[in-house]
């Protein structure tokens, strides 16, 4: 079943791949299984964040740019404001990346 | 000389349907053109590099880009045509294609800019009282559609210019079909008297 890698680019995804990479360069750990490794880790992030994440955040921002190709919708978004019910936090530039998750089941 | 405290009577000499300066002017609101930039394009790699852009293949065989100044949208084709919609004047629809071809060329490919066509010039207007269609639509049933269960405002197909015009009882109107800016004032100046005729008096 083929997963969305968009979340190997986060901070913890991007260290497990470090420390894959780093396990397999000294023999530690075969690259088959670094894959499989990080397959399950897409498997896993998808499955956590549907199920276990029950916040919602309104995202408010000026759009500067957009791109739809391949299904994948990026955004960048400029002085963005994060609003949760209890807290708000302003950032000067925003990068969005989206996947359609109806395109994981086809 | 014009008498502003005189009484408006439905009258051909009312000087404020006579006098074209008084008349109010309509306003352009949408212009499209297409324009053949002469090569095929490569619509993924474009999506790809340029910003602002969507490209669903699946649903829509282009791509397409926006622009911020004029604020357009283009429907970019792989065939190498445009459609470029959204400009309020003609000038500005010219002036965005452009931007759209110099934004293409500098992805690589080797554009020229053939054949730009203004396709069509829609226009709105106020005549600035309530019209009644029902009287309208009996007088001149040729070049009219009026069937308030299908659609509330009159259509009026007008043959030189050929543009067609939509009636609201409102006094609003939508001159649209229009291959010049002129046309469209004189497509208003001649409707003008017209409807100034079939003013609700009541």
């Amino acid at each position: 079943m083929a997963t969305f890698e968009l979340y190997r680019k986060s901070t913890i995804g991007m260290c497990l791949t470090e420390t894959l990479d780093e396990m397999v360069s000294n023999g530690t750990l075969s690259p088959e299984l670094a894959i499989q490794v990080l397959v399950q880790f897409d498997k896993s992030m998808t499955e956590g964040l549907e199920s276990q994440v029950k916040s919602k955040v309104s995202i408010q921002g000026h759009l500067h740019t957009y791109r739809f190709c391949d299904n994948v919708w990026t955004f960048i978004l400029h002085n963005a404001s994060f609003k949760n019910e209890d807290s708000q936090e302003t950032v000067g530039r925003v990068k969005i990346v989206a996947c359609d998750s109806k395109l994981l089941s086809q | 000389m014009a008498d502003t405290d005189q009484v408006m009577e439905p009258s051909i000499d009312n000087p404020f349907i006579s006098s074209p300066a008084l008349h109010p002017r309509p306003t352009l609101q949408n212009v499209v053109s297409t324009v053949n930039f002469g090569c095929t394009l490569d619509l993924k790699a474009i999506v790809r590099h340029a910003r602002n852009t969507e490209y669903n293949p699946k649903r829509f065989a282009a791509a397409m880009m926006r622009i911020r100044e004029p604020k357009t949208t283009a429907l970019i084709f792989s065939s190498g045509k445009i459609v470029c919609t959204g400009a309020k004047t003609e000038k500005q629809s010219l002036t965005a294609a452009r931007k759209y071809a110099r934004i293409i060329q500098k992805l690589g490919f080797d554009i020229t800019f053939n054949d730009f066509k203004i396709q069509n010039i829609v226009a709105s207007c106020d005549v600035g009282c309530p019209l009644s269609l029902v009287r309208m639509s009996t007088f001149h049933g040729e070049f009219l559609v009026y069937e308030p269960e299908l659609f509330p405002g009159l259509i009026y197909r007008m043959k030189k210019p050929k543009v067609a015009i939509l009636v609201f009882p409102s006094g609003k109107i939508v001159i649209a079909g229009a291959q010049k800016t002129d046309e469209i004032f004189e497509a208003f100046k001649n409707i003008y008297p017209v409807l100034m005729s079939f003013r609700k008096t009541k």
